[in-house]
């Protein structure tokens, strides 16, 4: 049941995401793109990680995850492998410049509470 | 690809990630529930524009490569970098997998 959800909510969010964002950003230049991002990535949010249907009681899956796999396999269905194996390189410097960020970010968050810490121990 | 191409490619990925991580749980601390449609406005909608509505994000094939690739793995990374459970994560980053493969074959029925 706790993969259902997380399958299911992936796949919603995906299907979203890879079809009615373009549209907006098609109708309506870059402020439609702008604005279907908060209608369905704050609904599609707040359907897997609020109310939380994605199974999260390890390191913390995103939905996000989901996300990028299914504008993938979209054009993987529609074109065929050879659609996967000419964007690879995209996709492996994204994964690279993503974990990246990623640990930077840890790494700034440690040093802050770190920092914070250290404040709140000078002032007492 | 280019090398300019690869060093905007992989600066837009460190980018999404990275505002997640730092603003996106500060955001629904400070907010609640609404802190979160706030993020999804301000971070995801604004680096959209940013990495596929001014393009820094070079797509070399027919397969459309999005910036949420980077947003699930750089969050994952930084999940297990601060100590959460790695083999538990992965089972899970497995199923969302599975989820958006089933979504990408659902799009393809209709687009």
């Amino acid at each position: 049941m706790k993969h259902l959800g997380t399958i299911i909510g992936t796949a919603i969010a995906g299907i979203f995401v890879m079809s009615v964002w373009g549209a907006f950003a098609e109708a309506y230049g870059i402020g439609g793109g702008w604005f279907a991002g908060l209608i369905i990535i704050g609904t599609m949010w707040f359907l897997n990680h609020a109310v939380g249907i994605i199974n999260n009681d390890g390191a913390f899956v995103d939905m996000a995850a989901g996300i990028g796999m299914a504008g993938t396999m979209r054009d993987v269905f529609l074109h065929g492998g050879e659609a996967f194996t000419s964007s690879l390189p995209t996709l492996i410097v994204v994964l690279l410049g993503g974990i990246t960020g990623g640990f930077a970010a840890v790494k700034l968050e440690q040093y802050l509470a770190k920092k914070e810490a250290k404040e709140e121990k000078a002032e007492a | 690809m280019t090398f300019q191409n690869m060093v905007a490619t992989f600066s837009g990925a460190f980018i999404f990630p990275f505002l997640i991580r730092m603003l996106w749980g500060k955001m629904c601390e400070s907010w609640g529930n609404i802190g979160g449609w706030v993020a999804a406005g301000f971070i995801v909608g604004t680096a959209w524009t940013l990495n596929h509505g001014v393009g820094m994000m070079f797509q070399t094939g027919g397969a459309w490569i999005d910036m949420a690739w980077a947003a699930g793995i750089g969050l994952f990374v930084a999940s297990v970098a601060s100590g959460d459970s790695l083999s538990k994560g992965l089972s899970n980053y497995f199923f969302a997998l599975v989820g958006g493969t089933l979504g990408g074959f659902i799009l393809s029925c209709f687009m």
